[in-house]
């Protein structure tokens, strides 16, 4: 009963990823035929195993240590800065609770309401050189710096849009704590920042891990968002995907910086996995 | 959301961090609201000078543009009748597997499931770029079913992951029960099995439309030029029209999110979506 979805996955997606591999080795022929003739820049390989040609074509590109280095930084931070507010907010939720917690997370569950492109597209209007913040402080006769088509801007985007599922995700599992642990640590006297460390972080440490690995993996194959917000130069990868494939007309080059996004998502994907294999165990489901 | 939070005397009672919690409060209203009102405002106005406070004047005919705007409409046609379709045959391919990844044990069920999450981490929009180049030779690009193909593509990790959580859910015992009471196996399915993890699939089907909806990278790979949905209109829209233009489409577009996230707010919110991101 499985094998619909499996078939459905291992045609439209493990096939085109296998036939992308393929492309960036420099196997031009088959279903990569038209593309090969369509697009410029093209490596052949002649013999059995390939050729990395395409791959050093890339990686000398002046542009890409660039690209590479933004995509992981602001994958890296926007993590940081959306795992650090849902910890926050699902803590005091749990712990304090009442009317300003709910608030708080109904405000951040609104961008789970918005269509990306929407909310990307809104918030380039909100920071850029007419925005709300260059009004307000103008008003002072402060100048405010214009962040949209900065990487800053891409951040914002990008927490903007991962919060909820982060949130939604965290505090699950803070909710799965019981009542009487957290009391009982109470009773005997451990601090506010000693429960908070010592039984609910770890308590929920599946949970937390999984909502960090997912907005990582997210973030770093976007394209909406730094699409609409970011620098030209240097860009996150995903945008740059899109211009070689479709601007530069160098689809080679466009696959290969797919494949680098995919080894450096892997990894993260390999944490999820484990931690998921991990509290299986622990709560004695395999 | 919160069950009877656990009622703690912590320092939280104190002056100081309430004040804090009200200038956080202010401080992500601004953030996450700010930007949505500032350019829905856009919608109901003629023009707006910078640096002035207030708008030059209040106006509704950028609606009047939109609605008599055939190819902003076909967009909005389109979107409206594909989702829908997307939602139903992702549905009928993952359902029954979601069920057997929750019941049965059977060799490579693990690996089909991390399978299925890896393809996630494929960088979507080089995934399309590949899925072009398999298009040509399809002879897919530009058709619907193309288009339909690319969505149900990014529902997948939704319908089968939240609603096997919700199937494996259900306790076997209440299932023996019924079949104890001589309720034949297809009711058994249907009146015990299929209601119980309901809440799941409704969360699914809410989540996989929204993702067939909000979907832009692919489908405007493969669908522009002759097909344009919503999402896609929208690239066209910003850099082509004036921003009112683009406001009121925003407006538009976010509609079937409000409602159908309304609907299926409280298993939302009530852990239905988290409980499916973990693999069991």
């Amino acid at each position: 009963m499985s094998l619909p979805p499996v078939l459905v996955i291992l045609c439209f997606i493990g096939g085109p990823i296998l036939l992308a591999f393929a492309f960036s080795i420099g196997f031009t022929g088959g279903p990569n035929k038209i593309v090969s003739l369509i697009g410029q820049e093209i490596y052949k390989a002649n013999n059995w195993w390939g050729t990395f040609d395409a791959y050093k074509s890339v990686f000398n590109d002046s542009r890409f240590p660039g690209d590479f280095k933004t995509t992981l930084l602001i994958s890296f931070g926007a993590t940081i800065i959306v795992i650090t507010m849902a910890l926050g907010m699902a803590l005091y939720q749990r712990i304090i609770g009442g009317r300003l917690a709910a608030i708080l997370v109904y405000l951040s569950l609104v961008p789970l309401f918005v269509p990306v492109v929407i909310a990307a597209f809104a918030i380039r209007t909100f920071y850029d050189g007419t925005g709300f913040f260059k009004t307000i402080f103008n008003q002072f006769g402060v100048v405010f710096p214009t962040l949209t088509l900065t990487s800053w801007a891409v951040v914002i985007g990008t927490v903007w849009t991962s919060l909820p599922f982060a949130l939604l995700m965290v505090s699950s599992g803070f909710q799965g704590i019981p009542d009487a642990l957290i009391e009982t640590a109470q009773d005997a006297g451990a601090s506010f920042t000693r429960i908070i460390r010592t039984i609910m972080i770890p308590l929920a440490s599946a949970q937390i891990i999984i909502a960090a690995t997912f907005t990582a993996i997210g973030v770093m194959g976007s394209f909406t968002v730094p699409y609409f917000l970011g620098a030209n130069q240097p860009t996150m990868l995903g945008v740059e995907i899109a211009n070689f494939f479709g601007a530069y007309n160098r689809p080679q080059h466009s696959v290969v910086m797919a494949f680098v996004i995919f080894a450096a998502a892997s990894v993260i994907a390999f944490v999820y996995v484990w931690v998921n294999v991990r509290s299986a165990k622990q709560s004695g489901r395999i | 959301m919160s069950r009877t939070p656990a009622k703690l005397n912590l320092r939280s009672r104190s002056l100081i961090s309430k004040i804090l919690i009200n200038i956080f409060i202010i401080f992500m209203a601004i953030f996450i609201l700010g930007p949505l009102v500032w350019l829905a405002s856009r919608a109901f106005v003629t023009s707006w000078t910078f640096p002035n406070l207030l708008p030059d004047g209040f106006t509704l005919k950028w609606w009047h543009t939109v609605i008599g705007d055939t190819s902003l409409l076909k967009a909005i046609r389109n979107s409206l009748i594909i989702s829908p379709i997307v939602v139903i045959l992702s549905s009928i391919i993952c359902l029954p597997a979601a069920y057997a990844f929750a019941r049965y044990e059977f060799f490579g069920r693990r690996f089909f499931l991390i399978g299925i999450f890896a393809a996630n981490a494929f960088p979507k929009i080089g995934l399309f770029a590949s899925i072009a180049t398999l298009y040509y030779t399809l002879n897919l690009m530009g058709t619907v079913l193309g288009v339909i193909i690319i969505q149900i593509l990014g529902t997948i990790i939704y319908m089968t992951w939240i609603p096997a959580a919700a199937f494996a859910a259900v306790p076997k015992n209440l299932e023996e029960a019924a079949r104890d009471a001589g309720a034949s196996k297809f009711r058994v399915f249907r009146d015990v099995t299929l209601r119980m993890a309901m809440p799941g699939i409704l969360v699914a089907m809410v989540m996989s439309f929204l993702s067939s909806f909000d979907e832009s990278q692919g489908t405007y790979l493969v669908g522009v030029p002759t097909i344009y949905t919503m999402p896609t209109q929208m690239y066209a829209l910003v850099l082509n029209y004036p921003v009112q233009i683009a406001a009121v489409f925003s407006i538009l577009l976010t509609i079937p999110s409000v409602i159908l996230i309304s609907v299926a707010r409280k298993h939302i919110i009530g852990g239905q979506l988290a409980e499916g991101f973990q693999i069991k």
